[in-house]
């Protein structure tokens, strides 16, 4: 009896930031609801990120009426890959990968794709389709090859590290890895994995995937721990240079290396989930109270 | 920092403020608190009018007495002065109003006037009786009587054939009582026997009132007539006839006309036991009655009429029933939503449970009132699972978000038609309650769990319908205790208690209860 009190008070005193201190301490002050839509619409993004040279993906067109689809499309079919992506959609829905394959035929998820079913895509998305009914943008940007260094990891899907920014400032960081059993896609909910970062050295240092820790990758057994990890000093640079460019102090910033241009900036995001202190064994509270000291 | 402190001024003084006016009220509340906890009040005159003629004319008329489930109160006798008003009890406990005149060849009129409070009974029917010992003691009961014809051949084998293969004693009765009720109805005033219940194959109350009594007795069971009025707030001539049967000393009411098993409704007003008339009078003058009844606005825990209520504070909203402009169960709804909400704000952000939509929870457990929970439950539960099945190939074809709502609303309307067609046409009556539903509210949340079935898995989708429940399930703990409308209609001020509870959730920055499982291995 005794020791569940003590047990309560050392809760009481823990470091973890739950759903309503987030929202109340991290998210209301910080971020204000006008700027929302800067990330949450993946277009205004970019505008954003290519106004201030922040690498990212190459934006090949953005597409905001049907009419316009065809005159687009023949900008970008001389390119041999390229993500089409709705402006705002949700958990990745409506996100298609295409390649031209050997006999220049478009592929998509290893299938052959015609045109028409290209175009049919791009004009549900833009009926918003992926964007509960409202009227949406397509955007085409370049697609990313992940560096050789994940696929040592993990061979297959997009890896990305996800750091947290509060004041401009990195707080904490992750890399999230696709597993086997979550069907190329990274997020801890989709039975992705999330690995530690070690901010300081710019090492990874254990895996959890909802369950349990390891200190390799739970399919490749791969040993990720004290790994270092490829342009952390560049990853930190374009955080905070991102941080910077918004007017939201609280971020999620997604960020991926590709193989010949290194780290490139994917996404943002207002509202970062909290797993990411499971991923590091601490509490987002501490990491706040030692950056103030 | 300013404005916080404001704030917290605000809060504070508005909580003080509702304290002090419900802390005004308490006192004669406390004062008033009454355990009888009536379920319905209704005010009852009897109106009697006829013409005397030329010797001595008496009026004789039951009139009910308290018991543990009713209680009678304000008893008035209002006539003029010529009637002379006086009471005796019969050997059988009952009592009997007399008035008597010897004005000759005048028109007289009497009322009768009193406040009935009455609950809901209902017994459990123990499997097997204890043996009747004392049968000389309960003779009156177990013998035939010339309406009663117990011992008639047609009655023995009646008895004889519903007895056959039961197992025990409830059995019997049940089947005795299912036989009678599958009886006809017809509004016959007339008097009917037990004997020719059987013969006419129709009957009203009093006939199949009377053919119950002569079954049982015909098997052993001590049985009785049991009379009374269904009160409504109507104004009526008909009274009503019941049947009791000894049961363990104790006597248990049955209602072959309602199909009432062990049960007495709360606006059963019992007034006389026994194979009587209600009313007798001198043969052969002009007589004529109504009876004429009144629901009244009460509140269960309070001994106070509807004047002192009103006289308690102005703070309550007693006029509103009074004036009848709201009914109820409407205003009842209203008050109760605010607790509701708070509920459910309260087990979002500090216990963490998730749910398809927000006050979904709380609109369900409200239907459930009507429905009963089971039933609601399960009807709740294949709604939702049906039209997220039926809406499943819509998503696959992919429509946009706005034209697949009305696809799925429609389903649902359609469905809630069948299910209600069905239970109309099979008699199911729990089929026929999915009307209750908020039909809107259901498909918003039907079609959230078809989409979480897409974005997050069955297994999510499921989950989160199964925390919904839970929620449901403690909103209708909450809501269906009967006294929580009585206190809101009388303490009003909690509907500000409940926004400054809310400001506190709103501000409450502590981790969720599922957070702790959530983030555990932070916490070890």
């Amino acid at each position: 009896m005794f020791s569940r009190i003590l047990d309560i008070k050392s809760i009481k005193k823990s470091s973890v930031i739950g759903l309503n201190e987030r929202n109340i301490k991290l998210i209301y002050p910080n971020n204000a609801k006008k700027h929302y839509p800067l990330a949450d619409d993946k277009v205004l993004t970019k505008e954003i990120l290519h106004q201030y040279n922040i690498p990212c993906a190459e934006t090949y067109a953005v597409i905001e009426y049907n009419s316009d689809i065809k005159k687009a499309w023949e900008y970008c079919k001389k390119f041999t890959a390229m993500a089409i992506k709705p402006a705002n959609g949700c958990g990745g829905g409506g996100i298609k990968i295409i390649k031209k394959d050997l006999d220049n035929n478009w592929t998509s998820s290893g299938k052959v794709i015609s045109e028409r079913e290209i175009f049919q895509h791009m004009a549900a998305t833009i009926m918003g389709f992926f964007s509960l009914g409202s009227h949406d943008r397509v955007l085409i940007e370049e697609c990313i090859e992940p560096d050789p260094f994940f696929s040592k990891i993990y061979p297959a899907g997009v890896p990305d590290f996800r750091i947290i920014t509060l004041d401009h400032q990195p707080l904490m960081g992750m890399l999230r890895m696709p597993t086997d059993r979550s069907d190329g896609k990274a997020n801890l909910h989709q039975n992705g994995v999330g690995i530690g970062v070690d901010m300081q050295k710019g090492t990874l240092t254990q895996v959890y995937d909802g369950n349990n820790y390891y200190s390799y990758h739970p399919d490749s057994k791969f040993v990720v721990q004290d790994v270092p990890i490829p342009y952390w000093k560049e990853i930190l640079e374009i955080s905070v240079a991102t941080a910077k460019a918004f007017p939201l102090n609280y971020l999620g910033v997604d960020i991926v290396i590709d193989k010949n241009k290194g780290p490139q900036i994917m996404e943002i995001n207002v509202r970062p989930g909290l797993g990411i202190q499971l991923v590091n064994k601490q509490g987002l509270k501490e990491t706040i109270q030692k950056k103030n000291k | 920092m300013n404005s916080q402190t404001n704030l917290k001024v605000a809060l504070l003084l508005i909580t003080i403020i509702a304290l002090i006016s419900i802390g005004v009220k308490i006192q004669p509340i406390l004062k008033n608190y009454d355990d009888f906890n009536p379920d319905m009040v209704y005010a009852i005159n009897y109106n009697y009018f006829f013409k005397s003629e030329d010797k001595s004319t008496t009026v004789k008329s039951f009139i009910p007495k308290t018991n543990t489930r009713q209680r009678i109160s304000e008893k008035q006798s209002i006539s003029d002065s010529t009637l002379v008003f006086t009471k005796e009890i019969s050997e059988k406990g009952n009592i009997r109003g007399i008035w008597n005149t010897n004005h000759k060849n005048s028109y007289h009129t009497l009322h009768y006037k009193f406040v009935y409070e009455g609950r809901e009974q209902s017994f459990t029917v123990p499997e097997k009786f204890n043996l009747i010992t004392d049968k000389y003691k309960y003779e009156e009961f177990l013998l035939p009587t010339s309406n009663i014809q117990s011992d008639h051949k047609k009655i023995s084998e009646l008895a004889k054939q519903l007895k056959q293969n039961t197992q025990n004693d409830k059995q019997v009765i049940k089947n005795i009582l299912d036989h009678v009720v599958s009886i006809p109805s017809a509004p016959i005033i007339t008097l009917t026997d037990a004997l020719t219940t059987i013969e006419q194959n129709k009957a009203s109350c009093n006939g199949k009132s009377r053919l119950f009594v002569a079954l049982a007795r015909n098997l052993g069971y001590p049985a009785r007539i049991k009379g009374g009025i269904i009160l409504e707030n109507t104004e009526k001539r008909t009274s009503h006839v019941w049947a009791e049967l000894l049961i363990n000393q104790t006597w248990v009411p049955f209602d072959p006309l309602n199909n009432h098993f062990a049960y007495l409704p709360a606006n059963y007003l019992e007034i006389y036991q026994g194979d009587e008339f209600l009313i007798t009078h001198t043969p052969g003058i002009q007589f004529d009655y109504a009876y004429q009844i009144k629901k009244m606005n009460h509140i269960s825990f309070l001994n106070m009429n509807s004047e002192e209520i009103r006289e308690l504070s102005n703070i309550s909203l007693w006029k509103v029933v009074e004036s009848g402009v709201m009914p109820q169960n409407a205003l009842n709804l209203l008050l109760l939503l605010p607790i509701g909400g708070l509920l459910v704000a309260f087990l979002r952000n500090v216990v963490g449970v998730k749910t398809f939509g927000v006050f979904l929870p709380v609109l369900i457990a409200f239907s459930l009132l009507q429905t009963g929970f089971i039933s609601g439950i399960i009807l709740f539960v294949v709604l939702i699972l049906l039209v997220g099945l039926i809406s499943y190939p819509f998503d696959k074809i992919g429509l946009l978000y706005t034209p697949k709502l009305v696809i799925s609303l429609s389903i649902m309307v359609g469905l809630m038609i069948i299910a209600t067609m069905i239970g109309i046409t099979y008699n199911i009556i729990w089929l026929t309650t999915l009307t209750f539903f908020p039909t809107i509210i259901l498909t918003i949340a039907a079609e959230r769990f078809s989409r979480a079935t897409v974005e997050d898995g069955y297994r999510t989708a499921i989950d989160k319908l199964f925390q919904t429940l839970i929620v449901t399930a403690i909103c209708y703990s909450v809501l269906s205790w009967s006294w929580l409308p009585s206190i809101l209609i009388i303490f009003p001020e909690c509907i500000l208690l409940v926004i400054t509870w809310s400001m506190l959730l709103g501000r409450y920055i502590g981790i969720r209860w599922v957070e702790f499982y959530r983030f555990r291995p932070l916490f070890t």
